[in-house]
């Protein structure tokens, strides 16, 4: 509604705006209006952006914490924090380990899961649109609701417990969040759950989009639907099945809500991902500037990981993305 | 085309994979609408015999619980509620207007197309939790700490690249002719962009708003550290519920639990098939 109006608005004005032009209809040259548009994005991007992160990169040379007065005083210590955290602190390192295992089992059973599904919806079946929204519905609910809630599902006395003792007697039923293999299972069993319908979103248009002369010509030449899928069809969804993967790890390694919401890192740190850790150094023990190098070492190795994975598909990426 | 049945071992995987993907909705909706006797139950009650309102009725009057004979929630929700409302809105408007002046003049004028997806990426990757102390930090030096419009700063700028690369895709979309045939009705850049472009991706504007909608409704760790005492957002007003009561308070947690979901499955339903292109900056268009 909004955006309708400003345009009627505006609608009325072209007969003024050009005239006074006269004959260059292009008025504005091209490059001023590149910079003209783009400039507002460039501001928020630089102040809300960069700027915090230049702020964020001094910090983590220096043994700055608010107890120690304004941020200007705080005593240069070059990569002391640094080498503290990748000699040291056990604690990170471990945090580190952990969230790329949870990050590499979550991936592989969402990319799994979601392609079972997707293979599933390439054929026509009725309620297939409806069955198509439900199953996008774990997506779409707040990552602190999906924490809460299946806090309550793991409860020793909740709904998944009662299911286990259904199957398997009472003594199968273990309290879920007081041993640490049992914790780091309902992390995992949690993130897959909110996170499948992603991959499986992602797959199934990718493999809607599969051209369909390969696989007849395949299909011709005597190949069993086995060797279809297996030689033809997954080689074309390879750089779809990259996006997806490269998207998720982005956000699984910042994975935090939901942990927050289910364990808060325990038993001990058994749950302890990275950025619980940080959020736990800079707001419960207020060493911003250990934090915050902590925090650059992460985006230094993701960028990393992003950087190998884009690679064998980045000229494909830049041909949609342009 | 002709819909068939499924063969009996698929359409038994298929309801399988339905009941694990909706089991977890149907017990939060249950546990809201349980009384306070139900909702730690041993063994745990399914579908509450005697259903109620009271938890909904107790997240605005947090009294109402007590004729029940709980105590405990000294805090009503109201704010949170409003909170959520007022810093996704405005945030949501500001990400979008930005991301949609930013977009065409990237998709049409192609001003630094390269590098700017890296230096998006790198922003999307580095650790909230680490980019919220400077925030901190900078926050309270110019007083927007525990105030709507830090929040609302934060929000817009967080989600600009989300709206940015979504909408530019949907200019992609639109054939640069269009455009020029106007200019050469004799309007100008501008005016072929302001009365040509955008009316022709409406579409895809009210499909990026939502999808900002749901990012800024979802944010959770910069509203939980730089919320005190004046502002509050639903996230952060259930993780203080359980907090505070160690998570006993299950049937009011899950009635805001629903209040939040229930805006999100509805805007996600409407865009469900533009969910992929805001997820992956464009990258996937359906």
């Amino acid at each position: 509604m909004h955006d309708l109006s400003t345009i009627e608005v505006t609608d009325a004005a072209p007969a003024v705006a050009t005239s006074p032009r006269g004959a260059s209809r292009k008025g504005i040259g091209i490059s001023a209006m590149a910079r003209f548009l783009t400039l507002p994005g460039q501001i928020v991007s630089v102040l809300v952006l960069v700027v915090p992160l230049l702020v964020a990169l001094y910090m983590s040379f220096t043994d700055w914490s608010p107890t120690r007065g304004s941020l200007f005083d705080a005593q240069f210590v070059g990569f002391e924090n640094y080498s503290e955290l990748l000699i040291w602190d056990t604690r990170f390192v471990y945090a580190v380990i952990r969230t790329v295992l949870i990050s590499v089992v979550c991936l592989s059973l969402e990319f799994v899961f979601g392609l079972g599904l997707a293979v599933l919806f390439l054929r026509e079946f009725r309620g297939k649109s409806i069955l198509f929204s439900a199953f996008l519905t774990p997506m779409m609910i707040l990552p602190v609701v999906v924490g809460y809630t299946f806090w309550m599902l793991f409860q020793a006395n909740g709904p998944i417990n009662q299911i286990i003792e259904l199957l398997v007697g009472p003594q199968g039923a273990p309290e879920w969040f007081r041993s640490a293999p049992f914790a780091v299972t309902a992390v995992v069993v949690t993130e897959v759950w909110h996170w499948t319908p992603l991959f499986f979103l992602i797959l199934l248009s990718g493999l809607n989009s599969v051209p369909e002369n390969p696989v007849r010509a395949a299909v011709i030449l005597g190949a069993s639907p086995r060797q279809v899928f297996w030689c033809v069809i997954l080689p074309m969804l390879k750089p779809v099945i990259i996006v997806a993967f490269v998207i998720r790890s982005m956000e699984i390694i910042k994975l935090f809500d939901e942990v927050f919401m289910l364990t808060r890192g325990g038993p001990g740190s058994a749950t302890e991902t990275i950025s619980l850790y940080i959020y736990k150094l800079a707001f419960s023990d207020f060493q911003l500037a250990y934090g915050a190098a902590a925090a650059f070492i992460v985006l230094l190795g993701s960028l990393l990981l992003i950087h190998l994975l884009l690679t064998p598909v980045r000229d494909q990426l830049l041909e949609t993305n342009r | 085309m002709h819909a068939k049945k499924l063969s009996l071992p698929l359409a038994l995987l298929m309801a399988a994979a339905l009941v694990i993907v909706l089991f977890p909705v149907f017990w939060i909706v249950m546990t809201a609408i349980k009384p306070p006797t139900d909702w730690n139950a041993s063994p745990a009650i399914w579908m509450p015999p005697h259903p109620t309102f009271i938890n909904f009725l107790t997240l605005f009057d947090p009294d109402a619980i007590r004729a029940y004979g709980v105590g405990g929630v000294s805090q009503s929700a109201t704010k949170a509620v409003f909170g959520s409302i007022l810093a996704s809105v405005i945030a949501t408007a500001l990400s979008v207007a930005i991301g949609l002046i930013s977009a065409i003049g990237i998709s049409r004028y192609g001003n630094g197309s390269r590098a700017t997806p890296l230096i998006i990426l790198s922003g999307r990757m580095f650790p909230p939790a680490a980019i919220a102390v400077p925030f901190v930090i900078i926050f309270s030096n110019v007083g927007l700490t525990d105030s709507y419009a830090g929040l609302i700063a934060i929000y817009a700028a967080v989600t600009l690249p989300f709206s940015t690369w979504m909408l530019k895709s949907f200019v992609d979309d639109l054939p640069r002719e269009i455009e020029e045939a106007a200019m050469i009705d004799g309007r100008s850049r501008l005016m072929a962009h302001l009365t040509v472009t955008i009316p022709l991706i409406r579409g895809g504007l009210f499909a990026t708003t939502m999808f900002i909608f749901i990012l800024n409704w979802s944010e959770f760790m910069f509203a939980l550290v730089l919320s005190y005492s004046n502002i509050s957002t639903i996230p952060v007003q259930l993780a203080k519920y359980v907090t505070a009561t160690a998570g006993t308070l299950y049937g009011v947690q899950a009635a805001l639990a629903v209040l939040a979901i229930v805006p999100l499955v509805i805007v996600g339903y409407l865009i469900q098939s533009h969910l992929a292109r805001g997820m992956t900056f464009g990258a996937i268009k359906q």
